[in-house]
């Protein structure tokens, strides 16, 4: 990097891209979620189950954010991995109305935790413990209970409760991830 | 000096290639960059180029190596660079097959075929295409059918013909966008049109009542409403092919001529058509329509020969070549264009002379063929060697008219053999003069001497080799067989291994065939033992030792007559025999011989456009050495021994019926195994255990039947039947079996195919009658040197004699097709060809019978008030001989 562009960075002025990984079981809400974030000329309308992965972009706060929104259906998790060596941060979405397929949240959350693109990673993670409109909705303290994130010593992390529908939590969410994001990015330098 | 030249070459071939040295680890190492953060296209877009010319190249990836550059291109999908962007679409394309989890991509595609960014769409539904299989296809089917009635042509076209391919993978799935496909065929850009129509007939062709409905009712709109529709010359060609399909089909119950067929009048109204192109291809239609008659096509040939007048090259040229390739069929009518042809000899266009030329050869009289051969001569050096075939075969279609005529035109062959030119061509020329020496017995000797300076100098090492095998059939049986030998002999001292190893087989041939030359040929052959290498020497120490035995058996064994087995079958027997461990010696009789493969000449299949080509009902099983795994599966297959031939499919119903029942016999030793394949064609029926009943022959026995479990509509499916033939009594082992077909009907709804209710009712249908005839149980063998196999035959076999008068055939060749197709036995030394004008002629056949006995048979045939025979059968089993005889009369 020369000397300009440093300093440019440093001082946080000049726009920076980051890829982020939005993934999470099929139907926790991750294109929703997604969708939320992007400029209201780039909203689709209707939203349908991702096939492989779905490339989406959008700004806050000054970083432009490449986010891989990943397929959550069984047969596409093993895919994932392919996108985990080149992204600056993971958005983990979770169903919290789903509390049958809580612990299948948890068995790929440890994949991903111990895969070794990963787990070598000061890598900030932040969940989304999406539909909290929902009746049956477990709190996002409970959620952080059930996946044992207070085990996660190496990353940072993030637990907000949202709806993905109206948008509400994601904005919090999101700027715990710029800040985290941003902070590594001038340790870096 | 020389290093000099050679630098400039080397700058003048590299020149603008800058990809030419890329090597592919390289490549795949350039590749990682595609992962970084932040793609640069700058940088991405070259190197992805360089992996799709490699790819293009032929350059081979591994599984691993695909998959991984396959999913590190996936991330320049972050890219709004379009031109990487569409890069990526042809990598995905090329990519599709090789890598693994391809479909990672769908969203990505099903997102930009539908987004805003019209550079994308059409491109996006490609790709999509070719990653999508059986399984998605329901996915995007949504995306699919909004794309083919899309506004923009660019994508609906796309969409349109990815329907038509993915129509391979799940015909059901894409016959739900007919309505679709309707739409758009009313499109108002012609492209879409076309492919419309394309699809269309892709999803009715099975249906032959919908895709004359089609083809009414499109013709229609074009002809009286649409105006627009008309502008569509790419549609309206279209509909011609399919037009003249249908007419083909109908062609067997018509009645009437087929210039009554409504079709065939719409082909004729479209040589009025504004578009040249609509024009020729109507005539070209109809002159390929079989079975015409020459007025049928007198219309079509003078509008070939109007557009043979065409101040456009690229109309004389299409209509000379369709005249050129009906000269055969229809020589009357195109004689009718002769002035207009003999115009074009001087076309400036040397393609267009030639076929013009060559078409005039076919026609024309014997005396037109020193003008018009000296015609060639003057600029045969001029033309391409695709065109240098076509004149070479119009010189093998004249020598075959005229034999009177060979000389001149053995000259010419001979001196076109000594141009430069590639294999193909030089392998024409040659294929050319050995049919003349076939046909020609005069033509033999000058024949073989050309060919004999021609591999003084031949740089095609198949070829020489090719020839060389010939000179060793026919040589010995020339006047004066010893001039051959200089010539092969200095092979031996000139060239590479392979051609010395063949020229050493060709000596053997006159050493086993001419008893003077032997002592010469074993001094050759001694010499070939010093060889250096292993092949030559090996061939060399063979042949110089069974030549020296002076058995006459032998040599016809060995020398003459070669091992006939099929290769891959005696790989698997040996391999089988080496694993039992026997003290048995190895049975050659037991490998099935090789099924003598059809000449060329017979029919070839005409070419058709990849749309209109014969639908998927069509039951068309391929040949023997395949259907052995299907048999070998059969629970009791491997008790019948090895499989010994398969005969043509016999229809054992008419075609248009409800079901349709083909029948393949497959004939081992002692039994037989029947297989038959039905087509269900009720859409409201599902068969199950279906089965043929058979009522066999006295002496015949049913082993096993399997039946086929379930037969769902428009599907085939394969029952088989295995029957034990006669024991010990061969000449009962012919017979005629009666045969019906039994099976459950369920009832079911044509829309899903699934049955209605669980309980179904028996039924049968009777087809036709089997027939066990004698040439299923008869493979041809092709003997090289059958005078010699009949010599020795003479001492060793069982003979029969029988006279029969034949008084149903009216000249000798009908009598020679119908001996030859009786009897299933192989016709050697060309004596199924009778030279015109002759009143008696021999028939020479040799074959082997299940159980691996050898037949050899001599009919003798005379011309007078019908055809007399005179059969002599000479077999290794007496009873084989009188079944034989005894099945004809
Ligand atoms: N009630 C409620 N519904 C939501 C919320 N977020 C998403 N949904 C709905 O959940 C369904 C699934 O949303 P998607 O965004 O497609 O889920 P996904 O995680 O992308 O699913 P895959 O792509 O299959 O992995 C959709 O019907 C959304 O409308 C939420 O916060 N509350
Ligand atoms: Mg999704």
């Amino acid at each position: 990097m020369g000397l300009f562009q440093k300093l440019v960075s440093f001082l946080g002025v000049g726009k920076k891209d980051v890829n982020v990984l939005v993934v999470g079981l099929n139907n926790s809400g991750k294109s929703t979620v997604v969708n939320n974030f992007k400029a209201d000329d780039d909203k689709v309308t209707d939203i349908v189950p991702t096939v492989g992965f779905s490339v989406e972009r959008f700004q806050k706060q000054n970083l432009g954010f490449t986010a891989f929104d990943m397929s959550g259906h069984g047969r596409y998790r093993d895919l994932w991995e392919y996108y985990y060596k080149d992204c600056q941060g993971i958005i983990f979405v979770i169903d919290s109305s789903d509390r049958l397929r809580l612990v299948v949240v948890k068995e790929e959350l440890d994949l991903l935790l111990q895969h070794p693109d990963i787990c070598q990673k000061k890598i900030p993670i932040l969940f989304f413990a999406n539909k909290m409109d929902c009746r049956e909705a477990l709190s996002s303290v409970k959620i952080a209970a059930a996946l044992g994130l207070d085990k996660i010593m190496d990353k940072p992390w993030h637990i907000s409760a949202s709806n993905a529908l109206t948008g509400e939590g994601l904005q919090e969410g999101v700027e715990w991830l710029t800040q985290q994001i941003r902070e590594l990015l001038s340790v870096k330098v | 000096m020389s290093g000099f030249k050679r630098d400039h070459k080397e700058e003048e071939d590299g020149g603008g290639n800058p990809f030419q040295n890329i090597e592919k680890t390289t490549v795949l190492q350039e590749a990682r960059i595609f992962n970084e953060t932040s793609v640069n296209p700058r940088k991405c877009t070259p190197i992805l180029t360089k992996l799709l010319y490699m790819l293009n190249q032929g350059e081979q990836l591994s599984a691993k190596e695909a998959t991984d550059v396959f999913f590190a291109m996936t991330k320049l999908f972050q890219s709004k660079d379009v031109i990487l962007r569409r890069l990526v679409y042809l990598g995905i394309k090329e990519l599709s097959s090789i890598a693994d989890d391809v479909i990672i991509v769908t969203s990505s595609l099903t997102k930009d075929m539908t987004g805003k960014e019209d550079l994308y769409r059409a491109a996006a539904i490609r790709a999509l295409c070719s990653i999508t299989d059986a399984t998605m296809l329901q996915a995007i089917e949504r995306y699919m059918k909004q794309a083919i009635v899309d506004r923009n042509p660019a994508v609906s076209s796309a969409a349109l013909v990815s329907s038509l391919h993915m129509a391979k993978l799940a015909p059901e799935v894409v016959k739900r966008w007919v309505n679709e496909a309707q739409e758009a065929v009313n499109s108002e850009n012609i492209m879409v049109q076309y492919h419309a129509l394309g699809l269309l007939y892709h999803i009715r062709k099975s249906d032959r009542l919908a895709v004359s409905k089609l083809v009414t009712r499109s013709i229609q709109t074009l002809m009286y409403t649409n105006v627009s529709l008309q502008k569509s010359s790419y549609a309206v060609c279209m509909l011609i092919r399919i037009a003249a399909k249908l007419i083909e089909e109908e062609g067997a119950d018509r009645k009437s001529s087929k210039s009554q067929s409504p079709y065939f009048q719409y082909i004729e109204s479209c040589f009025r058509h504004k578009s040249e192109m609509v024009v020729y291809e109507a005539a070209y239609a109809v002159v390929n329509l079989n079975n015409s008659t020459s007025q049928e096509v007198a219309q079509a040939i003078s509008v070939l020969q109007l557009l043979s007048a065409s101040p456009k090259p690229a109309l004389r040229f299409a209509a000379v070549r369709t005249l050129n390739q009906v000269a055969i069929s229809h020589p009357a009518a195109v004689t009718a264009c002769n002035l207009d042809l003999e115009n074009l000899i001087t076309d400036s266009n040397r393609s267009i002379a030639t076929l013009a030329i060559t078409t005039l050869l076919k026609t024309g009289a014997e005396s037109s063929v020193d003008r018009l051969m000296k015609q060639i001569a003057t600029f045969v050096s001029e033309i391409s060697d695709e065109f240098k075939v076509v004149v070479v075969q119009a010189i093998r279609a004249l020598a075959l008219k005229f034999p009177r005529k060979h000389t001149v035109l053995m000259n010419f062959l001979s001196a076109m053999l000594r141009d430069d030119g590639g294999l193909e061509y030089k392998a024409s020329i040659a294929d050319t003069i050995i049919t003349i020496i076939e046909d020609n017995p005069e033509a033999k000797e000058t024949g073989l001497a050309h060919l004999c300076e021609f591999i003084e100098d031949c740089e095609h090492v198949s070829l020489a080799v090719r020839i060389l095998h010939l000179l060793g059939k026919e040589g010995p049986k020339t006047k004066q067989p010893s001039r051959y030998i200089r010539f092969i002999y200095n092979r031996v001292i000139l060239e590479c291994p392979s051609i010395r190893a063949a020229a050493v087989s060709a000596m053997a041939q006159f050493g086993a065939s001419c008893p003077d030359l032997l002592e010469n040929i074993q001094v050759l052959l001694a010499r070939c033992q010093m060889d250096s290498d292993d092949e030559v020497r090996d061939r060399a120490t063979y042949y110089s030792s069974i030549l020296n035995r002076q058995d006459k058996a032998l040599y016809n064994n060995y020398v003459l007559n070669t091992l006939q087995v099929s290769m891959p079958a005696l790989e698997k027997s040996l391999s089988e025999y080496i694993n039992l461990n026997t003290a048995q010696p190895f049975d050659i009789k037991s490998v099935p011989v090789v099924a003598v493969s059809k000449s060329e000449n017979d029919v070839k299949q005409k070419p058709e456009g990849m749309l209109i080509s014969s639908g998927p009902t069509k039951i068309s099983p391929s040949r023997d050495e395949n259907f052995a795994d299907k048999l070998n599966s059969l629970p009791d297959a491997q008790s019948l021994g090895p499989h010994f031939k398969s005969s043509e499919i016999v229809e054992l119903t008419e075609s248009e019926t409800e079901y349709v029942v083909k029948c393949i016999k497959h004939c081992y030793a002692q039994h037989l195994v029947l297989q038959f394949d039905c087509l269900n064609t009720l859409n409201d029926q599902l068969l199950e255990n279906v089965r043929v009943q058979l009522d066999v022959s006295e002496g015949f026995e049913i082993i096993n039947e399997i039946p086929c479990p379930k037969l769902p509509y428009n599907e085939t499916g394969t029952t088989y039947v295995i029957v034990k033939f006669p024991d010990g009594d061969i000449l009962n082992s012919v017979g005629t079996f009666g045969a019906v077909l039994k099976f459950i009907v369920k009832d079911c709804d044509p829309a899903t195919g699934l049955p209605d209710i669980d309980e179904g009712y028996d039924d049968e249908y009777m087809l036709e009658e089997l027939e066990i005839t004698l040439a299923d149980q008869i493979q041809k063998v092709n003997k090289a040197n059958w005078g010699a196999a009949w010599e020795e035959a003479e001492s060793t076999f069982h003979e029969i004699e029988d006279t029969y008068s034949l008084s149903s055939m009216n000249t000798l060749e009908e009598a020679v097709v119908n001996i030859i197709k009786y009897l299933g036995l192989q016709p050697a030394e060309r004596s199924d060809k009778v030279p015109k004008g002759k009143s008696t002629h021999t028939l020479l056949l040799a074959g082997i019978f299940r159980g691996g006995v050898d037949i050899l048979v001599r009919a003798k045939l005379a011309l007078a008030d019908g055809v007399t025979m005179q059969l002599t059968v000479r077999s290794t089993d007496q009873s084989i001989a009188e079944l034989i005889t005894s099945a004809i009369g």
